[in-house]
């Protein structure tokens, strides 16, 4: 009797007069993007070898870095040889150098798993000494006392 | 209410108190302190070799006697130390301490490797006539990279302590802040030579005698 009342008045358990659920009620879906859900696994990958959640990486992570590493020194060198780079051989060496530096940095010293304080000591001082290097190009390039 | 002196207490990642008065570790905090301070000591002596770049006027000149191939060796093995270093910590933090001895002396000997590289390059470069006081390339290199080679032996010294430490066990999971710290300041040495290697090597290999200057001939001096 009371599955006859259900079927006569309501559907699906809802009643006649609920509207349906529009976009803005369901929940987002997972890794909504361009590639879907496809992009899980590799974010479970990446989780699985970074040890997300951990304040540290896994040792296979930080072998994976390594490897990393020794192939942007790899192409440095390599580059190093390629004579037609001509005036674009200094920003290439400085773009792959940031990048190793950013690697050791961010992974091996930790800062990337690491409390944000000191990463703003070390850019601090990363600023300054920066600011040093270019006040002495700037002075000894420009002063010009020092030329001769 | 909050005063000058009000400390807080932290606790590790193996639960312990600590009193700081930041709510940051007072060890790890001395040490990016002293890391950032080395920036500026480190960017001073880069810079000043840039300054003087090209402003030799006698030889050797860097295109005449730098050997790219020896020095990307040394740089890989530097590299491969930093990855021997971080892999000894997570090691140590998770209380292996074999392993965690195993990957110190590793890095200890990668280490020792490079400097023996530094020293025959050295030899080299004085047995064909470069010298810190032959021109302004030869001062602002060796000053440059004997100060990066100073600090690599520190780190190597320091090293083996430890590791001699996680061998008889002073060296523990509860205490691996000590091999943390010497872990950053061996990554900083890396970042430094990463900076060396990118604009004394591979910038300015090619650096020849600039106009006005006495051509090198091998030999001669």
């Amino acid at each position: 009797m009371s599955n006859l009342w259900n079927k006569l008045l309501y559907h699906d358990g809802r009643g006649w007069w609920d509207l349906p659920r529009t976009q803005w009620q369901d929940p987002n879906p997972q890794m909504e993007g361009p590639f879907g859900d496809g992009i899980i696994p590799i974010k479970k990958t990446w989780d699985f070898i970074t040890a997300a959640g951990y304040h540290h990486g896994t040792p296979l992570f930080y072998v994976v870095v390594g490897v990393i590493l020794s192939v942007i020194t790899i192409v440095e060198v390599w580059a190093f040889n390629w004579l037609f780079l001509g005036g674009l051989l200094i920003p290439l060496m400085l773009v792959l150098s940031l990048g190793k530096f950013v690697l050791v940095v961010g992974f091996f010293m930790h800062l990337k798993f690491d409390r944000k304080y000191y990463a703003w000591i070390f850019t601090a001082c990363m600023v300054i000494g920066i600011g040093i290097f270019v006040a002495l190009l700037l002075l000894l390039n420009y002063g010009g006392q020092v030329q001769q | 209410m909050a005063s000058a002196s009000a400390t807080y207490e932290i606790k590790n990642e193996h639960g312990e108190v600590i009193n700081t008065s930041t709510g940051l570790s007072n060890k790890k905090l001395l040490m990016w302190a002293f890391l950032g301070s080395d920036v500026m000591f480190f960017g001073s002596f880069i810079a000043t070799f840039l300054v003087y770049r090209n402003r030799s006027l006698v030889g050797p000149y860097p295109a005449d006697i730098l050997e790219i191939p020896i020095t990307s060796v040394s740089t890989f093995v530097l590299l491969m130390s930093s990855l021997a270093m971080v892999l000894a910590l997570a090691y140590v933090q998770q209380g292996r301490r074999k392993l965690g001895a195993f990957w110190i002396f590793s890095v200890v000997v990668l280490g020792a490797i490079f400097l023996m590289f530094q020293v025959y390059e050295f030899n080299h470069f004085a047995h064909l006539g470069l010298t810190p006081r032959t021109n302004l390339f030869g001062t602002t290199f060796f000053i440059l990279t004997g100060l990066h080679g100073a600090h690599v032996t520190l780190g190597v010294l320091w090293l083996m302590f430890l590791g001699f430490g996680s061998i008889k066990g002073t060296l523990r999971a509860d205490n691996a802040i000590d091999l943390e710290l010497a872990g950053l300041y061996w990554h900083f040495v890396d970042i430094v030579w990463i900076v060396i290697f990118t604009v004394i090597y591979l910038i300015s290999a090619r650096d020849g005698a600039p106009s006005g200057s006495i051509p090198w001939v091998p030999g001669a001096h």
